[in-house]
């Protein structure tokens, strides 16, 4: 028999396909499935049908809507302050042209850190007595004493505090992308605007930004996702406290499930969790990347 | 030549200024690490801290590094993380090679579920994966964890090998088959060699991937595969509060990693911005 392309392309896709299907889709579904049974925590303990009932507990829990509410925070700080950091390096980087090479390798290295490690690094240098923030800000003549601001202590800032370190990690990632985006802002727009009198702002925001669309939505789209779901960096740092204060979704599911000992209503709140990303994901794919509608 | 390059001196002195302030701030909390790590145990905690050490020493490496299961769960690392690349490298690029020059409908839903698996929130997967891995009799070791973080390197491997591959000319393939080659032939004798490059982006990123992974080996593992994010984690609890370890394991995990890959960094630039700017 005579392989077609179609076939010779479904036989190459198909061991990923399967790949994905038995330890993604298979995983999720019946994570999914759960969401619907009451289950004891014990390994082949007895489960039973509850319908919406786990759904109802979930959204009517303070500490549910709480850890909502907090991963959205979290997300938005994250993704805001890194890609105004970003751009602005992307920017810099760009006016300096070829010479700054070196120094984009240097900036990009905190990519290369794990999570844990950078959550740690920073709970060490945000540590109220001995950390090193607090002394440099002292003596910097910014604070009296170094047990001044409570960084992870104070349940106030401590949602804050815990997004500095995933800010740190991936900035570079955003300065990366949109500085490759720059360079394929063509050079002729920049200089008629620039010889039209156009002053920088009105350069930025009018020119290079709407031409960025496309590399900006997916820089977005990614980290957002990741912010969403950031666990290790926050576990590490606080282990959710003080009061709660940083226990986001993931932080909450994961609880639910290990210690609280009740993996349908972690099942319930997790899948409202997947829904709302996905949602999310789509809107802010068909509003800001318009795929299809722009293929530069 | 870009049009963003300005040519003012003024302006360039200036931009140098922040740069470098920039990059000395964003460096810094990794220096002070390297620092802290050659720092003695009391210095390392000290009242007020200091950013130097007052005495260099390697004691904390030496207190790491002979602590019990530090060194397995480095060796269980670096295991995982080849094998997951491996895993990544053998699904993900047949398949991204199919997907782009093979436009077929079942292709663009793979690429649209591959892309929605990269949402999935990790614990969503981890959790049932833990009875999946049990029921095949691989709780514990080093090959359920491989596969579990490749599910995460796998979509991103589809995607990034996409992005060489479609930068290959298709009269490449079309001479080759003209020659009598087969497609398969074609492929590997002929596609393959030219994406190199792209090859061994995406194995740094699939490693990476792994190596660095914290949820499904903290679900996964428990001694035997346990690998050193989760160690390293257990430092505050395990040892109590030893910030001196802590700092010189983090350094010995991280800095082969990062300058591998500031040495590779041209490839890793364009592998990290290829997907993104194509759009």
């Amino acid at each position: 028999m005579r392989l077609t392309d179609r076939r010779f392309a479904l036989a190459l896709i198909a061991p990923a396909a399967l790949f994905l299907a038995a330890f993604v889709a298979w995983p999720l579904l019946r994570f999914v499935a759960n969401a619907f049974y009451q289950i004891s925590p014990m390994a082949g303990g007895p489960r039973k049908f509850v319908g919406f009932e786990n759904f109802a507990t979930a959204f009517g829990s303070p500490a549910f809507q709480g850890a909502a509410l907090r991963t959205i925070v979290y997300t938005v700080v994250v993704v805001a302050l890194e890609f105004t950091f970003g751009l602005a390096v992307a920017l810099v980087f760009a006016a300096l042209g070829s010479r700054s090479a070196v120094f984009r390798t240097v900036f990009m290295y905190p990519l290369m850190v794990a999570p844990v490690v950078a959550g740690l690094l920073w709970r060490f240098l945000l540590i109220d007595n001995f950390g090193i923030l607090n002394e440099l800000l002292r003596r910097g003549g910014l604070l009296h004493s170094t047990d001044q601001i409570g960084w992870l202590s104070n349940p106030k800032i401590a949602l804050f505090s815990v997004a500095m370190p995933d800010i740190w990690l991936t900035t570079s990632f955003i300065t990366l992308v949109l500085f490759a985006g720059l360079q394929n802002v063509p050079g002729d727009v920049i200089e008629a605007a620039r010889i039209d009198g156009v002053r920088f702002p009105t350069l930025l925001f009018r020119i290079i930004l709407p031409l960025l669309r496309p590399v900006i939505a997916v820089a977005l789209i990614v980290r957002g996702i990741d912010a969403a779901r950031a666990f290790d960096i926050i576990l590490i740092q606080t282990s959710g406290g003080p009061q709660d204060s940083t226990t986001t979704l993931s932080l909450l599911i994961y609880r639910t499930m290990t210690r609280n000992g009740d993996p349908g209503l972690a099942s319930a709140m997790g899948t409202v969790y997947l829904i709302g990303m996905l949602v999310v994901a789509a809107i802010a794919i068909f509003a800001i990347w318009r795929p299809g509608g722009d293929q530069a | 030549m870009n049009g963003l390059e300005t040519r003012r001196r003024p302006t360039r002195v200036i931009l140098w200024g922040t740069l470098v302030a920039v990059l000395v701030l964003y460096g810094f909390p990794f220096v002070y690490l390297l620092l802290t790590s050659f720092k003695t145990p009391l210095d390392a905690i000290a009242v007020p801290p200091q950013v130097l050490p007052s005495q260099w020493t390697l004691d904390n490496y030496v207190a790491a590094l002979s602590k019990e299961g530090v060194v397995p769960a480095l060796i269980n690392s670096g295991a995982t993380a080849v094998l997951s690349t491996a895993f990544s490298l053998a699904l993900g690029v047949p398949a991204a090679y199919a997907i782009t020059r093979y436009r077929t409908p079942s292709g663009r839903i793979f690429v649209v579920a591959a892309l929605v698996t990269r949402m999935v929130p990790t614990i969503a997967v981890g959790a049932p994966l833990v009875e999946t891995m049990r029921r095949l009799g691989i709780s514990d070791t080093t090959i359920g964890l491989a596969i579990a973080h490749t599910t995460i390197s796998l979509p991103l491997s589809i995607w990034l090998m996409s992005s060489f591959f479609e930068a290959v000319p298709v009269e490449l393939e079309e001479a080759a088959k003209v020659d009598g080659s087969d497609r398969l032939q074609a492929f590997r004798h002929v596609v393959l060699p030219v994406v190199s490059g792209g090859l061994a982006v995406t194995a740094i990123f699939a490693f990476l991937a792994s190596w660095n992974e914290f949820l499904f080996a903290l679900l996964l593992t428990s001694v035997r595969a346990q690998t050193t994010p989760i160690v390293i984690a257990n430092f505050q609890t395990q040892f109590g509060l030893d910030w001196g370890g802590m700092t010189a394991l983090s350094a010995v995990y991280s800095v082969p990693v990062i300058l591998l890959t500031l040495a590779l960094q041209r490839h890793i630039v364009a592998g990290l911005t290829l997907g993104a700017v194509k759009g």
